[in-house]
């Protein structure tokens, strides 16, 4: 039947130049380095092209809240003997650092260790469902191949959530699509910056100084639940640090648990039987720390790991000297300081784990 | 279940594999039964009210071709016109009338009011099923004597919730008549559904953003320039949202063995109001010309009648598309144009005018498009008054800009594509011409959805709010 032919020839052509366009690598050269997927991209691609100084190579991963600064970490490098790399991205979750190790690494021989940061060991339950977590789709499966659409896709909890990981995978034009409609506006732009991202994002990224600023002023009064916070601070502001330090904390469905075993058990799998040492470490909460934290879980996902040699975690309280609010700069993250002592705490401290380097 | 989720295709898929892969005997069953399912999908209890109208109907046109007596076969229709007018009337303008009736005793406007749920679709099926009773009345069209061939003509899912609006003669012929389709059709038909998509996922649900973040707040969005934008940003919404639902309707009926008849042939390229109406929302049109200007004498009664019959169905046309008074002088600015190009003399706008004045006349018509628009669109009287207001008499202020440069690019492409389409409706005959012709509009069409796409949510349809 002609209709039959004419379709698949169609169907063909277009599944070709998709390919072509997007799941070539074409379009991922020219994307925003600006955007969720481009920043990840890029911080991936300046990392694979660093040259490595030997063996004793360690690489940090985990969201924004990662403190460990290589610019800092690689000062002790003669004590250390281990020279330190970071590719961790802002908004990123487990299930991306998966991915992002997988594609990193795809030899499993690059590191002598990967240290991955969490905000405990506990897989404490969160508000957001990191299960259905859309905002992985955009930043990462750009990166991902049709082999990964069961796995990725199957990870989502909802059916509308696995289409979207499909969709993400499949048809990226779909994923690019914000970011192309972008680039039409002004192509000439959008090429400078990414030539521009290609040849120094490496030096801006290792050399960025985040603020000195501190969360000097704020306090909690923990009896009436009441937080105090300097005039100079929005509303705004006051309701971010109230979010996160001062609101309930959500009941234990397990579902973060669930989510935890998943993707640590993943990352565990991907450096079975390599010579990477999987490192955990348990990053300082916050300026202030809330009292009601849950107690701890023997059968979490990394204590599991550990319980079981594969894996090390920090000593947990290692860095609780430094949940003081002169060592951040919002509800969140390090400041200048901050990092500069947990960065040159934790590369001791792997030295101590892993040992003298080969 | 909106036609551009991948629930729906996946749903149209089944369907087509079932209606091809089951006897005969048994489709017809197969397409009612996706199409209650279709429907009970966004109201699973709305379905008894389609049951309802469609029992109601069917009867009647039974009864009604049975009855020998003229008089009584007049009450059956009228009853049968009560009872589609009566839940109409009930779901779609009991408010605006209580509204109406709070403002005349003095009451707080809501007080007369019911919290009502507007049933999807039901100006479409209602007017498809009243225009079956008539002809069935009229003798123009034998009574159906089975209740699932008319159930389906009812409840066909690809127009039952935004048409076009189907005649029974043009439904059951099809029907009776079916064959499976040949090459070229299935090849229309993929085609038209891919148009379809693009024109509403590309064009229309990007313009609607810019559309609705004037509409949304015009005062915020003062001058001339910023007024034209964001009515001319909801006429491009309005046209690819309602044009691109019809093609696909039209393409999934094809892939079913059935024909749809034309519902748009490029509105925005009409050289007159009189000429708009010959291609906009046709099967609307149609059936206001049949069922309401012709009983209400149409032309024949001199030209004073033919004025106020033109204004009264226009009017009536205004209110089909919502309980308000924005609708109201809607349609009654039509008619009004309508009259006045009658006035002016009948053949200056109906028959195309030279090409060195089409163009001008084109675009005059096109302004005066969306000038209408500005009722249909806005929130209210007020907001109508003031984006007139800006739109002829506003400053020079904001900038076309706002649309973006990829966003004018498609559309311009959509204008030339049109223009040509004008000259040699070569979109038709796409499925004749060589593969590779084919083959390269159809990746084109799936390119643009997939890099032109708006993917944030899904935008319903603006038909589907009538």
């Amino acid at each position: 039947m002609r209709a039959a032919r004419v379709l698949l020839a169609s169907l063909l052509g277009y599944a070709a130049l998709e390919a072509l366009i997007f799941h070539s690598g074409l379009y991922a050269s020219i994307a925003s380095p600006d955007s969720g997927a481009g920043l990840v991209d890029t911080f991936l691609d300046n990392e694979r092209r660093r040259p490595l100084d030997g063996p004793n190579q360690v690489v940090a991963i985990g969201n924004s809240r990662m403190g460990l600064f290589p610019r800092v970490a690689n000062k002790l490098q003669s004590e250390t003997g281990y020279t330190f790399a970071t590719i961790a991205v802002a908004g990123t979750s487990p299930r991306c650092w998966y991915y992002m190790l997988r594609e990193n690494d795809p030899d499993r021989n690059r590191y002598a260790a990967v240290v991955i940061g969490l905000d405990n060991y506990d897989d404490m339950e969160l508000w957001e469902d990191h299960a259905d977590r859309e905002y992985d789709v955009g930043l990462i499966a750009a990166r991902l191949g049709l082999r990964d659409v069961g796995e990725f896709a199957g990870s989502y909890e909802t059916w509308a959530h696995r289409w979207l990981a499909v969709r993400g995978i499949v048809f990226k034009g779909a994923l690019y699509s914000r970011d192309i409609q972008n680039f039409l506006l002004n192509p000439a732009a959008r090429l400078a910056s990414v030539s521009q991202s290609r040849r120094d994002s490496h030096i801006w990224f290792h050399d960025y100084i985040a603020t000195s600023s501190t969360m000097d002023g704020v306090s909690i009064d923990w009896s009436t639940r009441t937080m105090t916070v300097p005039p100079e601070r929005s509303a705004a502001q006051k309701r971010a640090y109230e979010i996160t330090l001062l609101d309930a904390l959500p009941p234990d469905r397990g579902q973060h648990e669930k989510y935890m075993h998943l993707w640590m058990g993943k990352i565990y799998e991907l450096y079975r039987g390599s010579r990477t040492r999987l490192v955990f470490v348990r990053l300082p909460h916050g300026p202030l720390v809330r009292p009601d934290f849950p107690p701890a879980k023997a059968h979490s996902s990394v204590r599991e790991l550990a319980a079981r040699g594969e894996a090390t975690l920090i000593e947990e309280h290692l860095f609780d000297s430094m949940e003081r609010p002169e060592f951040f700069w919002d509800e969140l993250h390090l400041n200048e300081p901050g990092i500069q002592q947990f960065s040159s705490a934790l590369a001791r401290e792997m030295r101590r784990v892993l040992g003298p380097p080969r | 279940m909106l036609f551009t989720t991948v629930q729906f295709f996946l749903f149209f898929a089944v369907v087509l594999a079932l209606h091809y892969a089951l006897p005969r005997a048994v489709r017809r069953w197969v397409l009612l039964g996706a199409s209650y399912f279709f429907y009970m999908m966004w109201n699973p209890v709305f379905v008894l009210l389609l049951l309802t109208l469609t029992t109601i109907d069917f009867a009647a046109g039974v009864w009604i071709e049975r009855c020998t007596n003229r008089r009584r076969k007049k009450l059956l229709l009228i009853l049968s016109l009560c009872a589609n007018l009566g839940f109409l009337g009930y779901f779609k303008y009991y408010n605006f009338l209580a509204g109406l009736v709070a403002a005349g005793l003095g009451l707080a406007p809501g007080a007369l009011a019911f919290s009502i749920i507007l049933p999807l679709g039901i100006s479409f099926h209602t007017f498809q099923s009243m225009s079956y009773v008539i002809d069935v009345y009229r003798g123009q069209q034998k009574a159906i004597r089975s209740p699932i061939d008319y159930a389906l003509f009812i409840a066909f899912f690809p127009q039952l919730v935004a048409g076009p609006i189907v005649r029974a003669r043009e439904f059951f012929s099809g029907l009776y008549d079916w064959r499976a389709p040949d090459s070229e059709e299935v090849l229309r038909g993929v085609m038209l559904m891919a148009l379809g998509l693009a024109k509403k996922m590309a064009l229309a649900d990007q313009f609607a953003q810019l559309a609705d973040a004037y509409f949304n707040n015009p005062v915020a969005h003062p001058g001339i320039v910023a007024a034209w934008t964001g009515v001319g940003s909801f006429a491009m919404q309005i046209f690819f949202d309602f044009s691109g639902y019809t093609d696909m309707a039209i393409g999934m009926a094809l892939l079913l063995g059935f024909h749809f008849p034309v519902n748009f042939r490029r509105p925005y390229l009409a050289f007159s109001i009189t000429d708009f109406w010959h291609r906009w929302h046709i099967s609307l049109s149609r059936w206001l010309r049949d069922y309401l200007y012709v009983p209400l004498g149409g032309n024949r009664g001199g030209k004073w009648m033919t004025y106020r019959n033109l204004l009264f169905t226009m009017l009536l046309g205004g209110l089909w598309h919502g309980a308000n008074w924005n609708f109201v002088l809607w349609g009654g600015y039509h008619g009004a144009l309508l009259a006045i190009e009658r006035a002016l003399g009948r053949q200056h706008f109906e028959k195309t005018p030279g090409a060195l004045v089409y163009p001008l006349r084109a675009v005059v018509t096109f302004a005066l498009v969306c000038a209408g628009w500005v009722f249909f669109r806005a929130a209210d009287l007020g907001s109508s008054a003031f984006i007139l207001r800006e739109m002829f008499f506003g400053a020079r202020k904001g900038s076309v800009n706002v649309i973006p440069i990829w966003l004018r690019g498609l559309t311009l492409a959509a204008l030339a594509i049109a223009i040509f389409e004008e000259r040699f409706e070569w979109m038709d005959r796409l499925a004749t011409r060589p593969a590779w012709a084919y083959a390269t509009m159809l990746i084109a069409l799936l390119l643009c959805v997939e890099m032109f796409g708006f993917f944030e949510r899904n935008v319903p349809f603006v038909y589907f709010q009538f």
